[in-house]
């Protein structure tokens, strides 16, 4: 008896939302009209067809849903879509034509200070930022599909845009186009997960301020530089793809003023340079695989206490490079394609010691244009007397077990 | 002949040495040297010039103070700003009017905007809810 009367009371609750649509051959024509309409814990239907309304402002806890992809056009005026209520649902979207202003940045979505917000399976389309979440808790942006048409000279908005905000979860999304991807600024507690960020102008992700975050099983390809991780603490870097981040400044994935972080089983491949870390600690570089890189590494004096274990360096011109003589990283039992040693006791160990720095990547990081003798005779038999009697290298910058096999990773 | 064209050419290496022009940023191109970030607006980048005629490029205001405290042997002969109504124009900073904090966005967290009038200053000081200062205390509020 008891249960019925609950059972009763849940039905009177879902009967008292309701749901309105929206379109042409319906009685609600416009999207305002149904949000003036609509009360918490209602439904927004929208079919198909082309809404030019300016700025839409959903400060109601509703779903908002959008039936084959109806086109919310901002007209290159306005901001497209502002959420201003908590547990808000935003799917099946096109979003396209939000203004452009360089005083306050004008958003395809943007959800001030909320939580429980979800948005979920929309298109993207020359908007100024995508998606922007200012001071929010607890939410979710999934398998959106964000893309800009940014010029080199042009000022253009990030991709996805957190701020002031924790919990996160950013997941399958797909962005191009935009300055940065993905930028968490002030963002804790969050994940980004399988998200595909190609050719973006500054970066794939980019990371201020932001500690305790993880990235894990995402693309960061043909971007300016791949992802960036500044002034934060914890983060975790897992399966990730670093591919084809070319340019003068270009890194696969730069590092500054960042510690205690773990970076495994990544995978580096045709970049400027893998990794570049100035101001580093305590992070451990773990199964990661370094290939046809221009530099693997660049360690530059100023980080300590950095472990490089179990990594692969296939193909890159120089694997590790470094501008100073201060040596307080410690390389162990990685895979060296360059590495010419011997394994008498067929341990899977190299019997000598590898040093992973070669003289001319040294001299290079302090003399750019020395790049111009590379390859030259000469060049090549100073290498190859540094690397049996280090003198101008740090004679501790040394794989003591270096591996006779590449790991399978 | 060619004593000419040697001595014009010295002439021009000279000349160049001595000038005291601002470089333009290339936008999305040019990296900061102090933070590695590539320089992405034109609104708050900075430049300074050594007396050597060295040229070095930031995104921030705050870079270029930073990086100019952390040189200290290093002796510096100009300093420029982006004007920030104008994209990407260096104006000196010495003769700009600065205002700071408030709602002001800069990449690095500088939270400074240069402005070439004062009338520009008192402007956006009121629209971006910030205060304004000069460049002798935004020099010296970085250690």
């Amino acid at each position: 008896m008891k249960n019925l009367v609950y059972i009763l009371f849940f039905f009177c609750l879902i009967s008292n939302a309701k749901t309105i649509t929206v379109g042409k051959s319906y009685p609600v024509k416009t999207i305002k009209q149904a949000l003036a309409m609509a009360t918490d814990g209602d439904t927004i239907i929208v079919t198909k067809g082309i809404y030019k309304e300016g700025n839409i402002i959903i400060d109601k806890k509703i779903a908002f849903l959008g039936k084959q992809y109806p086109i919310l056009d901002g007209q290159n005026k306005a901001e497209v879509l502002s959420i201003a209520a908590d547990s808000v649902v935003v799917k099946g979207f096109k979003i396209i034509n939000s203004g452009h202003a360089a005083l306050d940045d004008p958003c395809g979505i943007k959800v001030y200070d909320r939580s429980f917000v979800s948005i979920e399976n929309n298109i993207l389309d020359n908007n100024f930022f995508g998606i922007y979440l200012q001071n929010c808790k607890n939410s979710l942006v999934k398998n959106n599909s964000i893309k800009a048409y940014g010029k080199q000279e042009q000022l253009i908005g990030n991709g996805i845009h957190c701020w002031k905000s924790e919990q996160l979860q950013i997941i399958g999304n797909r962005i191009s186009g935009h300055r940065d991807g993905i930028y968490f600024e002030f963002v804790t507690q969050s994940v980004i997960w399988r998200n595909i960020s190609n050719h973006n102008i500054r970066y794939g992700l980019h990371f201020m301020f932001s500690n305790d975050d993880s990235y894990i099983t995402n693309v960061f390809k043909g971007n300016g530089a791949g992802v960036a991780v500044m002034f934060t603490k914890n983060v975790k870097m897992f399966n990730n793809y670093f591919e084809e981040n070319w340019g003068d400044s270009a890194y696969g994935l730069l590092l500054k003023e960042i510690a205690d972080s773990y970076i495994f089983n990544n995978r580096f491949a045709r970049n400027t340079s893998g990794i570049y870390m100035e101001g580093t600690s305590r992070i451990k570089v773990e199964k990661n695989v370094f290939e046809a890189n221009g530099w693997g590494m660049k360690i530059q004096a100023s980080c300590m206490e950095n472990e490089i274990v179990n990594n692969n360096y296939v193909g890159n011109t120089f694997d590790i490079s470094t501008n100073g003589s201060l040596v307080l990283n410690t390389f162990n039992s990685n895979y060296w394609d360059k590495y010419e040693g011997y394994d008498l006791n067929k341990d899977g160990i190299g019997d000598v010691p590898y040093h992973p720095l070669s003289l001319f990547a040294v001299l290079t990081e302090n003399n750019p244009s020395a790049m111009i003798l590379f390859r030259s005779f000469m060049i090549t038999l100073l290498d190859k007397s540094e690397k049996v009697l280090p003198s101008i290298t740090p004679d501790n910058f040394i794989d003591n077990t270096p591996l006779m096999k590449s790991l399978p990773l | 002949m060619r004593t000419i064209a040697l001595t014009c050419i010295a002439l021009l290496t000279l000349i160049s040495c001595g000038s005291n022009e601002p470089k333009p940023i290339k936008i999305n191109t040019d990296s900061c040297d102090f933070c590695k970030m590539t320089i992405a607006n034109g609104q708050f980048g900075a430049e300074l010039i050594t007396k050597k005629g060295r040229y070095y490029k930031f995104d921030d205001l705050a870079c270029m103070v930073q990086f100019a405290k952390s040189n200290t042997v290093v002796p510096y002969q100009s300093f420029f700003v982006n004007d920030y109504l104008k994209d990407n124009t260096l104006i000196p900073a010495e003769t700009a009017h600065f205002i700071k904090g408030g709602k002001i966005n800069s990449p690095m967290r500088g939270n400074l905007a240069a402005f070439s009038s004062a009338k520009e200053q008192a402007e956006f000081g009121q629209k971006l809810e910030a205060q304004p200062t000069t460049w002798s205390e935004v020099y010296n509020a970085y250690k």
